[in-house]
Formats: C-alpha cells, structure tokens, sequence
C-alpha cells in the first residue's frame, strides 16, 4: 500500500500499519488506466463484432458457403452482448472481493480508512453488477422472448446486486462511524460467502424447468480471447474509477477532519477579561507536551499559535 | 482463618447452557413469541388462502405447496428474528452479558439456538396446518416425510443468519425492514435449495432422490460454512 | 437474396435494439458513475472554499 502523508505531525506518529491514501502509485497509474481501459474495451468490442467468430443458432435447412466455411446454422449476433455481460460479471464480483478484503483489514486494526476503500469498492462493484444486469437482461430478452427468467446467471447477479443495495442501506442507516463501519464490513464478508454458495445452488440443482445457458460453456480461442482483452479493459476501468471515487471520499474526510479541528478553536471569551481564551493548565500541559506547532496561513506565513490545536485525533485524518 | 473456596470459572459450554437456559425460560414462562409467530403464521395462511381462492381448483396445489411452505417460515422467521434481542435491549442485559469474561461468540450460539428451536416449534404447528387448510383435498405421495430434512437444515440456517443480522441491525432505524432487506438475499441460497428438496419430497416423483440429496449436501454445506463466519464475526458485531 | 441465406441472417435485424440498447446502457452506467463522483468533488470543493474563507475571516478578526 501507498505511503502514509508526508507531513511531520503524520509521520511523528508511530504507524504500524500502511494506511492507503490518495496519491502515491495506484493514482499514478489510474489516469493510464482509465485510457488503456477505454482503448482494450474498445478493442474488445470491435473484436467481438469483426474477429470472433459468431456462435450458431438454429440449424436451417441446407448450406450456405459464406467466406471459406460452410455454415449451416443461423448466425447469432445477439450473442455478442456476452463479451461484455461475463467481464462486467468477473470484474464486480472482485471488486466485492476486494471491498470484503478491506472489511477484513478493518476488522483487525480499526483504521478508518480501510472502510473508506471497502465502500469505495463496493459502489464499483454495484456500478458493474448493474451493467452485468443490464446485458444479461437484454440479452435474455432476445434469446428466450421473456424479460426475466430464473436461470443461474441472472438470479445470481440480482441476489448480488440485493445484497450491495442492502449494504449501502445499512451503512445509511447507522449513524456513529465506528459501527457503521464494523457492520458495514461483517456484512461485506457475509456477502463475499455467499455469493458463490448462490452460484452453485443454481448451477447444481438439476432444474427442468429454467433453461441453463450452457453456449459459453465451451469457449473457442477467439471469443476467449475477446473476453480477456475485454476483462483486462474493465479491471484497469474499473481500478480508475475506484481511485477516484476513493480521492473524492478521502477529499471529504480531511475537509470534515479540518473542520472539526478549525471549529475547536475558541474564539476571544468576551467576559474572559483580557485573557486570551484557552489558557487553561491541561492547554499549557498540552502545549508543552507536544511543542509549538507551525500552522501555515493560506499565504505562506506562518500563523501565530493562539488556540488549542489537538495533536492526534484527527489529525491523524488528515494527509 | 476463613478458607473461601475460589469459584471455578464456567467453561464455555457451561455459559452456553446458562444463557440458552435462560432464553428458554423467558419463553416457558410468557409464551410471547411462540404465540405472535405461531398466529402469524395462521395469518399469512389465511392470506394464502384469500389469495389462491379463485384458483384452487385449478393450481397444483401439491407442487406448489413446498413453495408456500416456505414462504410461510420466512414471514414467520423475519417476525421471530427480528425481536431476538429486544427483550434484551430493553432491559439492557446486552450489556451485563457483555461483562462477563467470556467468548462473546457463545451469545451468539445461544441466541441462535434459541431461535432454532422457537422456529422449529412454530414449524411443527404450521406445517400441519398448512396441510389442513390446503392439501387434504389432494394426494401426497408416501414421501411427504421427507420433508423434515430440509426444514431442520434450513431452519438452522436461518436462525443461525437470522441472529447475526439482527444482532446488526437491532440498534439501526427502521430495524425491522433493515433485517428484511439483509436477510432475504443473504438466506436465498438457502431458501432456494430446502424449496426444491421439499417440493421434490412432496411430490415423490419418479426421480426425487436427484433433487433432494444435492439441495440437502447444499443447504447442509451452507449451513455450515454461515455458522462458521457468523461465529467468527459475532465478537466485533456485537462489542460495537 | 437466396431464401437459405436470408434464414442465416434471419436474427441479426430483429436482435440489433437490444444489441445496440446493452453496449449504450453500459456507457450510461459509466458515464452517471463518473457524473455522480464528479459532483460529490464539486461539492467538497466548494465546502473546501467556504471553509478557507471562514478561516481567513477568523484569522483577520483575531489578528
């Protein structure tokens, strides 16, 4: 992970623990990403129309000598909407995987920025299990005439998408920050349990009833080869849009942190009289304890320390 | 000189007991949630029945009478779970377990077995009734038995999840659509492999065993693996 | 066009909304994403401002 902030008030702290923060390489690499994503998404879609070969539907009575092979069935092209709907899949469930990663993290050391990343991730994940939803659903429509059916895949990614809407729920529904993020990480953990369990309760019960589509079960070389250049696009997407998605999260966590600290300065006690505010024992205590403090004004000079400005919390928030 | 004989500490299975003890007690002696869930679960059957009135004659009532099943021990469940702790919060005994030195994941088991067993006795009453109100105008197959099995797996399950996500959203506003909106696409795994083995056991066809014995290793696997994470995250749930 | 090819082709017209209406939704989706992060920015941006001039208010008035 990234180095922590380069201040001197940050490092004094003894950190034993790597906290990620914005900037540093993954934001070195996020702007590169977002274009080698758009570019391998790109080549992957014009793959899938112009390279891979189109999959077979119906049989149709006789031959047709198209190119050089001989085809006889009819030729799908409704199936092309899978070099986009399986990636989307992959890429959401490891970002569900990561966003648990992180809860785990959380779990054992309490920092809050873990549960930053954790939900960051999770938004990503619900970003692509939508489009996943989206193409499935679409695709679907076309193959069997129905909007919706209960087959494996599509069940699989709505009972996903429940359960990331019911955490984004949760983590509006509980106020104080601590809890919030203890719960929000158990509940990503749970998540990441028993989405594979959803996967192979609706592939291995034998169903007569819901159709399975079984046509990626063999995948020839070049549609594998789609899906990958496809895949590879949407993780570095997907890893941009995290980066910024987390810069903007911890943007609003220093301003509320420089908030809290700026609002703890007292302001001049007009009954005080004469007294500058705050020169109370535990402030002076304070004061000698941890040094002055250079506070830079907007302009650059240095301020005079006037008020009480607490050392750690929350400080430690910012960079 | 007086002697004063220290108190072993209790092991764990002896707090186990003392708070399952303690759950099931409460229970003999008001009768209060046995009584909501069971005639709740009266009511969602009169529900069904208003519902499925013009079609009786017509639906297959024993293919889908699995389904309605379970959709019965779901509402019921959501009910049951959703009060788990409240005796406890409102009382504040949450915080004088919490003071005992002890492996706080024993609360969880206790709670949750608890629950079981208020759902499996809720269970034994619906069922039954379920098959008064619907199914005795219709030929069961020999079986119809069976279908213990995937109550019992299921029911575990789901007090086992049922406890952790109560434990979670006891103290969030609108506590009880929380618990919904978490537990039914956590539990549908679940939900979904004791539906096919009890309608494959009620129908009894030709080819049951195919569907029952994988959704039952499932559900069973599901089980175990769910009890195992929420034993292990039941500590930091329920210290915050 | 010989009736055995036109049955080869039979589903490429009728599948080409719903094609087309996937590859755009996917777009979308990543194009309100983008908007949704970029507006949560502004906003902090514009707190960031409020909270400078506040801070230079203070520091003048105490001076």
């Amino acid at each position: 992970m990234s180095r922590t902030g380069g201040s001197a008030m940050a490092r004094s702290k003894d950190k034993s623990v790597k906290l990620p923060d914005a900037g540093g390489w993954q934001d070195a690499i996020a702007v590169p990403a977002a274009i080698a994503g758009a570019i391998l998404t790109t080549a992957g879609f014009l793959m899938a129309f112009l390279w891979a070969a189109p999959v077979n539907g119906a049989a149709v009575n006789g031959f047709e000598m198209i190119g050089d092979t001989v085809v006889t069935h009819q030729q799908l092209i409704s199936q092309k909407i899978f070099y986009f709907h399986m990636p989307a899949a992959i890429v959401s469930f490891f970002s569900l995987a990561m966003a648990a990663f992180y809860g785990i993290r959380f779990l054992m050391t309490h920092e809050q920025r873990f549960d930053t990343c954790s939900r960051a991730l999770m938004e990503i994940a619900l970003l692509f299990v939508i489009m996943t939803m989206i193409t499935g659903d679409l695709w679907t429509r076309f193959e069997w005439g129905v909007w919706w059916t209960w087959e494996p895949r599509l069940t699989t990614y709505l009972i996903l998408m429940l359960i990331v809407i019911a955490y984004f729920v949760l983590r509006n529904a509980v106020d104080e920050p601590e809890k919030r993020a203890t719960f929000a990480s158990v509940v990503s953990i749970i998540a990441l349990v028993d989405v594979p369990i959803c996967f192979m309760v609706t592939r291995m019960i034998p169903s007569s009833v819901h159709p399975v589509v079984l046509r990626e079960g063999g995948m020839s070389f070049d549609m594998g080869v789609t899906v990958l250049v496809v895949l590879i696009g949407m993780l570095c997407l997907g890893h941009a849009l995290y980066r910024l998605r987390f810069r903007s999260l911890r943007l609003r966590e220093r301003l509320e942190a420089l908030k809290e600290i700026l609002d703890e300065r007292p302001m001049d006690n007009p009954f005080s009289g004469g007294l500058p505010a705050a020169v109370s024992p535990v402030a002076v205590h304070e004061a000698r304890e941890t040094g002055p403090k250079t506070v830079l004004r907007p302009n650059g000079e240095p301020r005079p320390n006037k008020g009480k400005i607490r050392s750690e919390y929350p400080t430690c928030l910012l960079r | 000189m007086m002697q004063y004989a220290r108190p072993k500490k209790p092991s764990t299975w002896q707090h186990f007991c003392i708070l399952l003890r303690k759950d099931l007690r409460r229970e003999f002696r008001t009768r209060e949630m046995l009584t909501s869930m069971g005639l709740y679960a009266l009511l969602v059957i009169i529900v069904f029945g208003a519902a499925l009135a013009l079609t009786a004659r017509d639906i297959d009532i024993v293919s889908m009478g699995g389904g309605l099943i379970w959709v019965l021990i779901v509402f019921t469940s959501l009910l049951g779970l959703g009060r788990s702790f409240s005796y406890e919060k409102d009382q504040g005994c949450i915080e004088g377990v919490l003071l005992v030195p002890m492996d706080r994941s024993v609360i969880f088991l206790a709670k949750a077995v608890a629950n079981m067993l208020f759902m499996l006795v809720v269970e034994v009453i619906a069922v039954p009734l379920f098959y008064f109100f619907f199914m005795t105008g219709s030929e069961t197959s020999s079986t119809f038995l069976w279908i213990i099995a995937p109550l019992v797996l299921g029911t575990i399950g789901m007090a086992g999840i049922g406890t952790m996500l109560s434990t979670i959203t006891m103290h969030t506003r609108a506590a009880d659509v929380m618990l919904a909106v978490l537990f039914v696409p956590i539990i549908f795994p679940l939900l979904y492999a004791c539906t096919t083995a009890t309608t494959a056991s009620i129908l009894g066809s030709v080819a049951w065993m195919d569907y029952y014995v994988i959704p039952l290793v499932i559900a069973a696997g599901f089980d175990i693996i769910m009890l195992l994470v929420c034993w292990v995250l039941y500590d930091f749930v329920i210290s915050s | 066009m010989n009736p055995i090819l036109a049955d080869i082709y039979s589903t490429v017209i009728p599948s080409a909304p719903y094609l087309i209406a996937a590859y755009a939704l996917i777009w979308v989706a990543l194009l309100v994403y983008v908007v949704f992060v970029v507006k949560g920015i502004k906003k902090t941006e514009r707190q960031m401002a409020a909270l400078e001039a506040a801070y230079e208010r203070d520091s003048r008035a105490t001076d």
